[in-house]
């Protein structure tokens, strides 16, 4: 018996550091993905996106979703780093994956891009809402646009939506502009307002409205103009990230190769921005952009090299923090000019912007407040599409012990002076008092 | 009717075949541009054999003349194959079928030693795949080298034992042991039992080629179906040759048959539905992404071209407008703009036979009715397009189901072709819809009678700056005409007032006829509007598939006066913060430190010290006034050295004062002034007691 479980022990050990070694603090981009299809013929009509990820070194796993045998973790550990789950009309997963699974493979900050359609299921709806995400509620709805609609021969309805209203952020869609618009057709979604943690990626025009295209509508509908959200993502604290499409034909071949023109306009974009937008949302989804690390947090009293263990008030200090993102390989400087650090304590007394050597270092020097008690140097970091840096530092401040005090003080020569006069004239006076015959 | 049209852009749109949602088109240039795309050799040849024969495969049927740069590598690979004694029977037949496209010069000796492996593993085969490699191996070395003797002489026990493999459900086994089965083996064993038929001297017996065609049917009815009329084979099962994709295994069904087709030269009686739904099926997958997929799709629509062609209906109703399309040259005399495009072509694109399209039917979207009419389509040859030159009279704008149908010329293409029946297409007929009365009214809620009356240009730039209080009206109505003067009822017609904080409210614009009108009462709307008071942009947004002219305008705002909220009034919802400024960085804080206390100017300080030492000075010439000497100090040398001593002791007390001042501290203070108290206590004592015995003395005498 012994033996039995001293060898599954060392069949299991390599086993764990494969796994351990595939998503780590130091290396954050994702390496197995699981693409959980309604269908395989996804696997071929969406293949290029797919390729685009296994060209980038993932390692996808593809199964249906209703596989008896689909399971997200073995002995406590999970199987993968990121789900792409393209499969809208889904109602339950096989094997023991439940809503429930997946969210907790969210929260244990784990990927994952999910695409609805027309046809969303309650399941990938109920998903969605636990991501702060509210589809559509008319399962009939889709998003119609009347004046930006792309100009198509098989279309008639304006749901074919070619949009251009994107994210203005280069870490989510990549330095290079996306110059043709993105062909859309699916479901809208709105996102929670007090969310801080969605952003809407791709926004529908002022014009646009979900409804069913093919009957009356009998009241306003729900969704309506740039409320709606076309595609989102969310960046959760935990680093987690989350893309969620309102449509899973924005993946595919189809649209990746399409080409596209605005309705109302001349210019005729050979291919549409689709496959430039979503492969760079994928880059951003699977942590090869906008993954921030901070190391070397330093402080010290300027001039001297050591950290203090405490501080007393209004002395002059020195702090410093390396920041480094991740580039998909390695981790490189990260270079910004609005890295701030508080000096804090229940709300912070000095808030100031770190100047950078731009090398990654972020340096400043203040001079502490001639408040005592316990400060923390605070580093909290939040940009649309970076992961949030929160660092900080607990670090005690206390008053001038009793001879740090200032000892002279000009303004109280007279004092001094009448008790020394005082002093000198006691001491003549003995003398004369004791000795005057 | 020509003038009425003027300003009707008769457009675009629309297709598909029986179901409204697929929009299906053949084989096109996209294929094309794909498969040079996915099937490009690295450095001037593919990764294997397969992969060089799927390449030279999907080149030819689409009828790419690709540069035969990988004619020389491959030819030689070729060539090593079948010398090779040690290469797998797959390999031999991989390399016979390139060289059945590429037919490269080939050493005869060579051929007839593999020649000799196949009939060896043949007769020893007891797998579907080991037949299936042998027998295709035979039947691609018949077709290339005529002077080879590949004629089976047991061919009747060999198709028999293949035939064992099969299931009652057509589908077949893979080998005697293993016992799922599969549709993929039964392609594969359909295509083995062809090649049988087409080698056996003398030929197979009627028997078995009839229960083989029923085999063939039996599979059919396994088939899976999509609503929209698609028909797949699908693959339940995972074998040791990994999953099967539908693409796959319904391509090698394809295969399977055409091979038996094209055997026993015998036509097979498949539906015609079914072939056309697994056309459907292999169009369906648009332009697969890899390149074996593509290779299963291209090559499974060229067989099932050669078992039934498969008409495949392209519907383009075209903007025939001459200045915006100048590049398509179809219309009509009297009709300038209108023209329905259909074009009739294979699945593979190819033309069709000589036929007649006909508008049979002509229904209003969403609604059962049809008007009845039988139009035939004229063919314009040099286009290859079937045009539909005259709408019917009552066609106006609207969304509309025109049913087509396809009729030979010649009887006999009813047996090769499959044209799927009846063929009904969405059509958009769009156009300019015309807006008249545009007007935005505020009315007094009791007479109703009008305040202020505001004409709108719709669409245009329209500023209109009204304010009404909650006991006022706001009427905005417009007239929205086709055309032909009918009314049009869009599928959009919103306005929108937005308060100045992001609150938006919608409200359907209803209509009766062509009149469309919305009345705002604001008494009823104050609790919707949150009791916000201020100013409401309003926004009109008109737009339905159909209309040309759909927009999005701001027509100015209102300023409503309404009444303050009471306490239960709901409370307006949160808006959503703009996400750019919630991740700004913070206005930097500075510490503002306490101010140092006041203090005086040293020169004061510095006088006051002065003005503070001038009773000391005083002191002291008053004791040089009063006669002050010390001509009482001890003269002895005792007393005066223990008086001396007492008074060194209390300037050094007060010298001790002076050190505490300057550096010393509390502790070593005391510490120090203990010391000197008692050596003062003493040297104090014995002075003190002198002068007292010596002044004693001196009262005494």
């Amino acid at each position: 018996m012994i033996k039995i479980s001293l060898c599954l022990f060392l069949v299991s050990v390599p086993f764990f550091a494969i796994i351990c070694s595939a998503f780590s603090e130091d290396r954050p981009t994702d390496r197995r993905v699981l693409v959980l299809l309604d269908d395989f013929a996804i696997k071929s009509s969406h293949s290029i996106f797919f390729k685009s990820l296994e060209t980038r070194g993932f390692d996808l796993d593809f199964k249906l979703a209703d596989d008896p045998k689909l399971a997200l973790q073995r002995y406590g550990q999970y199987l993968y780093d990121a789900i792409v789950l393209f499969a809208p009309t889904i109602d339950r997963f096989g094997g023991s994956v439940d809503a429930a699974s997946l969210l907790e493979f969210v929260d244990s900050g784990h990927d994952l891009i999910l695409a609805a359609d027309t046809s969303a299921s309650d399941l990938i709806r109920e998903i969605a809402v636990e991501c702060g995400v509210d589809f559509d509620e008319d399962p009939t709805a889709m998003v119609i646009d009347h004046t930006n609609h792309a100009v198509s021969e098989t279309e008639g309805h304006h749901t074919l939506i070619a949009n251009d209203d994107f994210v203005n952020s280069e870490v989510i869609l990549g330095s290079r502009k996306i110059e043709a618009p993105v062909l859309f057709k699916g479901i809208g979604h709105s996102i929670n307002p007090s969310s801080s943690l969605v952003t809407k990626v791709l926004s529908a025009s002022p014009a646009a409205y979900s409804a069913n295209p093919k009957s009356k509508l009998s009241s306003p509908p729900t969704l309506i103009g740039s409320a709606i959200s076309l595609v989102s993502v969310v960046q959760a604290r935990n680093n987690a990230r989350i893309l969620i499409s309102g449509s899973l034909t924005v993946f595919s071949d189809r649209f990746f190769r399409s080409g596209v023109q605005k309705a109302g306009s001349t210019t005729k974009h050979e291919k549409c921005g689709n496959e430039q937008f979503f492969v760079e949302l994928s880059k951003w989804v699977f942590h090869e952009r906008g993954h921030l690390k901070a190391v070397n947090v330093r402080h010290n009293k300027v001039g001297e090299t050591d950290e203090p263990s405490m501080y007393r008030i209004k002395d002059d200090l020195e702090y410093s923090v390396e920041v480094y993102e991740w580039s998909g390989s390695s981790w490189e400087p990260y270079v910004a000019g609005d890295m701030q650090v508080q000096f804090y304590m229940m709300s912070p007394y000095v808030l100031k912007t770190l100047s950078s050597n731009e090398k990654g270092l972020y340096y400043t020097s203040f001079k502490i407040p001639d408040v005592y008690g316990v400060f923390q140097f605070k580093v909290e970091y939040q940009r649309l599409g970076y992961t949030a840096l929160s660092l900080s530092k607990q670090i005690p401040v206390r008053p001038f012990r009793h001879n740090e005090y200032e000892r002279f003080i000009p303004a109280a020569l007279p004092y001094y002076g009448a008790s020394f006069s005082m002093m000198s004239g006691f001491f003549v006076f003995t003398l004369v008092y004791l000795y005057t015959k | 009717m020509a003038r009425d049209l003027g300003i009707l852009i008769i457009a675009v749109l629309v297709l598909a075949a029986t179901c409204e949602s697929a929009v299906l088109s053949p084989v096109s240039e996209s294929h094309r541009s794909a498969a040079l795309e996915l099937f490009s050799p690295a450095d001037g040849s593919y990764g294997s054999l397969e992969e060089t024969y799927e390449a030279l495969k999907t080149f030819k049927v689409l009828g790419i003349e690709k540069k035969h740069d990988i004619r020389t590598s491959s030819c030689a690979s070729v060539a090593d194959t079948l010398k090779s004694t040690s290469s797998a029977l797959k390999d031999f037949v991989d390399a016979l079928r390139v060289n059945s496209i590429l037919k490269c010069e080939l050493n005869s000796e060579a051929v007839r030693g593999t020649q000799s492996r196949f009939k060896d593993s043949l007769n020893g085969a007891n797998s579907l795949i080991d037949f299936y490699y042998s027998i295709g191996g035979l039947v691609l070395l018949k077709e290339q080298m005529s002077e080879v003797d590949v004629n089976l002489g047991d061919a009747d026990r060999i198709f028999r034992s293949i035939k064992a493999l099969g299931q009652s459900d057509g589908r077949w086994r893979l080998s005697s042991n293993n016992p799922e089965s599969s549709n993929n083996a039964a392609g594969i064993a359909l295509e083995a039992l062809a090649g049988v038929i087409s080698l056996a001297t003398p030929q197979i017996g009627n028997s078995l080629i009839t229960t083989l065609k029923n085999d063939i049917l039996k599979l059919f009815d396994g088939i899976e179906r999509y609503d929209d009329g698609t028909y797949y084979f699908d693959e339940k099962h995972v074998g040791a040759r990994g999953h099967q994709s539908p693409l796959s295994s319904s391509a090698s069904v394809v295969r399977g048959i055409a091979a038996v087709a094209a055997a026993t030269s015998e036509t097979l009686n498949l539906p015609g539905e079914k072939i056309l739904g697994l056309a459907k099926f292999f169009l369906g997958v648009g332009v697969p992404g890899s390149a074996q997929d593509l290779y299963h799709q291209i090559d499974a629509l060229s067989y099932l071209e050669n078992i039934r062609q498969v008409l495949w209906k392209l519907t383009f109703f075209r903007a025939l407008y001459n200045k915006a399309h100048p590049d398509l040259k179809i219309y009509s005399s009297d009709l300038d703009f209108v023209a329905a495009l259909v074009r009739v072509s294979t699945v593979l694109g190819s033309p069709a036979p000589t036929l007649s399209v006909r508008l049979m039917q002509i229904f209003v979207s969403g609604s059962k009715d049809a008007s009845v009419i039988d139009q035939e389509l004229k063919f314009d040859a040099v286009s290859g397009m079937h045009v539909l030159e005259t709408l019917p009279k009552n066609i106006d704008v609207g969304s509309y189901v025109f049913s087509f149908e396809v009729i030979f010329h010649n009887p006999e293409h009813k047996k090769t072709y499959v044209s799927g029946g009846r063929t009904r297409v969405l059509v958009h007929i769009t156009g300019v819809i015309k807006i008249d009365n545009a007007e935005i009214v505020i009315l007094d809620g009791d007479r109703g009678s009008v305040e202020t009356q505001k004409k709108l240009k719709l669409p245009g730039d329209n500023t209109v700056a009204l304010s009404a209080n909650h006991l006022q009206k706001l009427r905005l109505s417009f007239d929205l005409s086709t055309p032909f003067g009918n009314a049009f009822k869009p599928h959009q017609a919103f306005l929108k007032l937005r308060h100045e904080n992001g609150i938006d409210h919608i409200f359907l614009v209803g209509n009766s006829g062509k009149k469309f009108e919305i009345i705002l009462d604001f008494l009823g709307l104050v609790e919707k509007f949150f009791y916000l008071s201020g100013r409401y942009n309003i926004q009109l947004t008109v737009g339905d598939a159909d209309m040309e002219n759909s927009f999005l305008q701001p027509l100015g705002f209102v300023e409503l006066d309404l009444p303050d909220a009471p306490e239960k009034a709901t409370r307006p919802p949160p808006q959503a913060v703009d996400p750019y400024s919630r991740y700004g960085p913070k206005a930097e804080i500075t510490h503002i430190f306490r101010a140092p206390e006041k203090r005086p100017a040293k020169e004061l300080s510095l006088t006051f010290l002065g003005l503070i030492l001038v009773p000391f000075f005083g002191f002291l010439a008053g004791l040089v006034q009063l006669g002050a000497n010390l001509k009482s100090f001890p003269k002895s040398t005792v007393p005066s050295t223990f008086a001396i001593l007492f008074h060194l002791g209390i300037a050094a007390v007060l010298a001790l004062y002076a050190l505490f001042w300057l550096k010393l501290d509390l502790f070593t203070t005391l510490k120090a002034l203990g010391l000197l108290g008692m050596f003062l206590m003493f040297v104090g004592h014995k002075t003190l007691s002198h002068l007292a015995s010596t002044s004693s003395k001196l009262k005494s005498v």
